[in-house]
């Protein structure tokens, strides 16, 4: 049965990308404007010394180190190893073993490209006559639910599973699909977020399309000139208020709105007069019963390609009337990582509501010529009760999530 | 999940001629390769000329699959869409990746890339539909379309108005993905005639297929629509946990067992997943059961075609007179998932 008098509540989240494990990393990051991009090391691609990315700056070796994972073993993918990173920075403070003995648990991941950072390098051997055990093992990472299962069995987890893989919103859909299941009791807690890995594929994909900056990119700025590509992995609990607080659960924040929109307009680019992101933004809102003034900082999209931040630039100046917020991308901060951006950045908002700190948008020079608003460029000291959090993806497919102080 | 989806429309691009209802089955299509590949449809009907140059076969064949479900329900835009592919878009994947490999990263065409994409196809539906509600994709191996019919379900649960929601699922083979897998053992080798896939339940491995299926799904029942009222489904599945969903479906709906007068069976033909099937017998001793994949061959989306098929059969006329009116469809997917479903003939036929 439907049930949404009970609030949804965050009650614990982990996370890594180029600058760090824990939130602690990254809220120090942002307080010294220290950005994760550089030209990638672990990434074995042609254009290592051409772009910046936001990587992870542990080995695949590293990972599986702190993981516990011997080295000897076999089968893990930067993907699943990123995800599981990420989850065990969660499990800090989260009890595995009641996860593991919850009936219903659910695990709701996202990627956008399963195991592509190994299979890309195994391709041409994969399709040829010969059997070769070491090779042929990474078939099955083709699928995007591989590292979903993979993670679910490493951390003795049985729950239902889902992935989604919506390009850029991608986790930011896993949160919203979560709390809904949370709400029709399909499940009483749930795993929500996702994970990606940097890829060659990715990577010339972006690079063919013309908007990868060679440069650390500088969001909302007249002369920015397209995105970083990132790696990271996000992944928040979520849990009905009332039972959250009836285990004596640490709330961290409150999911209080979500929307999910199609733009409709293009296959890669969106609404050129922002009317795509207007609408997510303004149905976010909606469901979560606030006036727009109530919103005390915004974590845009902010990717930094033309079409991205004119389109969201326009819709948030629409909304706000020319006064908005503050606002910032930290995309500089982390690169773009793709299907984990959209957890990687609720956490990082509600990290920023809880410390009432806005993290700075870096490298921003030039007003847009098109635009009277201006993101927040300095860490600033605001009260904050409610942010937004905005994912736009390829395909149209918009999202926007509200936490609310708990 | 218990919630019921009236089926407005119900679509399918098979191995057999299921686009044109009609023609289902007349005659029965079948493969000596162990690849069962679609039929195609008149895909330039349904696709702008400029844009359907640049297609894969794929993008073709959901989108057209989609638009036609939408006619047929009489729905120009639906308030949702959801899709679900174990897949993707396999052909461009493969296109990008080999141009990267061969081109030493060179400059490359982004096409491909787009398309690969795993959303590409519901947010070019959704273009094309001008539906600018809700739009999901998910990935998840042999429950993609089940969890996409579950977003379904949720979403009618959430609306007190009636709403519209185009729901479907894609995947594609190509004669790489035959191979690759081929080294995982899910193919029978040598290959054996689609039509005698369960006269081989000796040998490892089922048959290779591919399709798309898309359904318009409403919470407003209307007369003469079957409806889809629960689903399960089952992760690291065993003939228990299969039992277990039956029964839980049975005492949801308040029915007997002997209530249920048609069960459409998901088995592959491969032995090594026949224990799934083991305790039906027992559970249903005179029910008649009927297998599918013989038809449209196995891939992730299987359930699909399942339940477009399944919704043939409650609108055929029996020749016996029997009219079956209570379905339940079972499957199961090579890596481990199972799904149960319940769909039923309207009450009055």
């Amino acid at each position: 049965m439907l049930q949404t008098s009970d609030r949804i509540v965050v009650s614990s989240m982990g996370l890594i990308s180029a600058l760090g494990t824990g939130i602690a990393a990254h809220t120090a990051a942002f307080e010294q404007r220290k950005s994760g991009l550089r030209h990638p090391q672990h990434l074995k691609t042609l254009h290592a010394s051409e772009f910046l990315v936001g990587e992870v700056a542990l080995s695949d070796v590293a990972m599986m180190q702190q993981l516990g994972i011997p080295s000897t073993k076999k089968g893990y993918s930067r993907t699943s190893l990123i995800s599981m990173c990420a989850i065990a920075d969660m499990l800090q403070t989260t009890d595995l073993a009641w996860l593991q003995n919850l009936p219903k648990l659910g695990y709701i991941n996202a990627n956008t490209v399963g195991g592509m950072s190994i299979v890309e390098n195994l391709y041409m051997e994969m399709i040829t006559d010969r059997i070769d055990e070491e090779t042929d093992k990474w078939i099955d990472t083709l699928d995007c639910a591989e590292s979903t299962e993979h993670v679910a069995r490493f951390f003795g987890l049985n729950p239902a599973m889902a992935t989604i893989s919506t390009a850029c919103s991608s986790s930011a859909n896993s949160i919203i699909v979560g709390a809904r299941m949370l709400q029709h009791g399909l499940v009483d807690a749930v795993i929500v977020g996702g994970g990606d890995a940097l890829s060659r594929y990715t990577l010339n994909g972006f690079s063919a399309l013309k908007n990868v900056d060679k440069t650390p990119c500088k969001s909302f700025d007249q002369n920015r000139n397209g995105l970083n590509l990132g790696e990271g992995a996000g992944y928040l609990l979520l849990e009905k208020e009332s039972s959250a607080k009836a285990r004596g659960a640490n709330i961290l924040a409150i999911l209080s709105g979500f929307s999910n929109h199609n733009d409709t307009y293009h296959p890669t680019a969106p609404s050129p007069d922002g009317s795509g992101a207007l609408r997510t933004m303004a149905g976010a809102l909606e469901r979560a019963k606030l006036p727009a003034q109530a919103i005390h900082y915004i974590n845009a999209h902010g990717t930094a390609t033309l079409n991205n931040d004119h389109s969201e630039g326009l819709a948030i100046q629409n909304l706000w009337q020319g006064v908005p917020p503050p606002f910032s991308s930290t995309k500089a901060f982390t690169g773009h990582t793709l299907a984990a951006a959209g957890a990687v950045e609720a956490i990082c908002s509600i990290a920023a509501m809880q410390a009432n700190t806005v993290p700075p948008n870096l490298n921003w020079e030039t007003p847009m010529e098109e635009l009277s608003i201006r993101p927040c460029t300095q860490s600033e000291k605001v009260d904050i009760n409610h942010v937004m959090s905005n994912s736009f993806g390829f395909g149209g497919s918009n999202v926007t999530l509200i936490f609310s102080r708990a | 999940m218990r919630q019921p989806l009236y089926i407005k429309s119900a679509v399918a691009i098979s191995a057999q001629e299921s686009f044109e209802r009609e023609k289902f089955l007349q005659p029965l299509l079948t493969s000596g390769t162990g690849k069962l590949f679609a039929q195609d449809a008149p895909y330039a009907q349904y696709i702008s000329p400029v844009a359907i140059r640049r297609m894969s076969r794929q993008m073709k064949m959901t989108i057209s699959c989609a638009m036609e479900a939408l006619v047929r329900a009489g729905v120009a835009t639906p308030d949702a869409i959801i899709t679900g592919t174990g897949r993707g878009g396999v052909t461009d994947m493969e296109h990008f990746v080999k141009d990267m490999i061969l081109l030493n990263e060179g400059a490359m065409n982004p096409t491909a890339f787009i398309q690969s994409t795993y959303n590409s196809a519901s947010g070019w539906i959704a273009m094309q539909a001008k539906c600018t509600g809700y739009n999901q994709t998910y990935v998840h191996r042999g429950c993609s379309f089940e969890l996409a019919v579950q977003d379904a379900q949720m979403l009618a649960g959430e609306s007190e108005l009636p709403i519209n929601l185009l729901v479907g699922c894609f995947d594609e083979l190509t004669e790489d993905y035959y191979h690759i897998r081929q080294k995982r053992g899910y193919w029978k080798i040598p290959a054996i005639s689609s039509e005698s896939l369960y006269q081989h339940e000796d040998v490892a491995g089922t048959i290779a297929g591919e399709g798309a299926s898309f359904f318009v799904l409403s919470n407003q029942p209307e007369e003469q629509q079957n409806c889809l009222r629960q689903l399960k489904i089952i992760y690291q599945a065993n003939a228990e946990k299969i039992t277990q969903a039956i029964m839980e479906v049975a005492i949801e709906e308040a029915i007997g067992l002997d209530a249920i007068d048609l069960i459409l069976l998901g088995d592959n033909g491969d032995p090594r997943q026949q224990h799934l099937y083991a305790h039906l017998d027992i559970l249903f001793p005179k029910t008649r059961m009927e297998r599918f994949k013989h038809l449209c061959g196995e891939f992730d989306t299987a359930t699909g075609f399942g339940t477009w098929y399944a919704d043939w059969i409650l609108h055929q006329k029996q020749a016996d007179g029997k009219q079956p009116k209570n379905l339940l469809l079972i499957n199961h997917y090579i890596l481990g998932s199972a799904t149960v479903m319940f769909i039923t003939a309207p009450e009055t036929t």
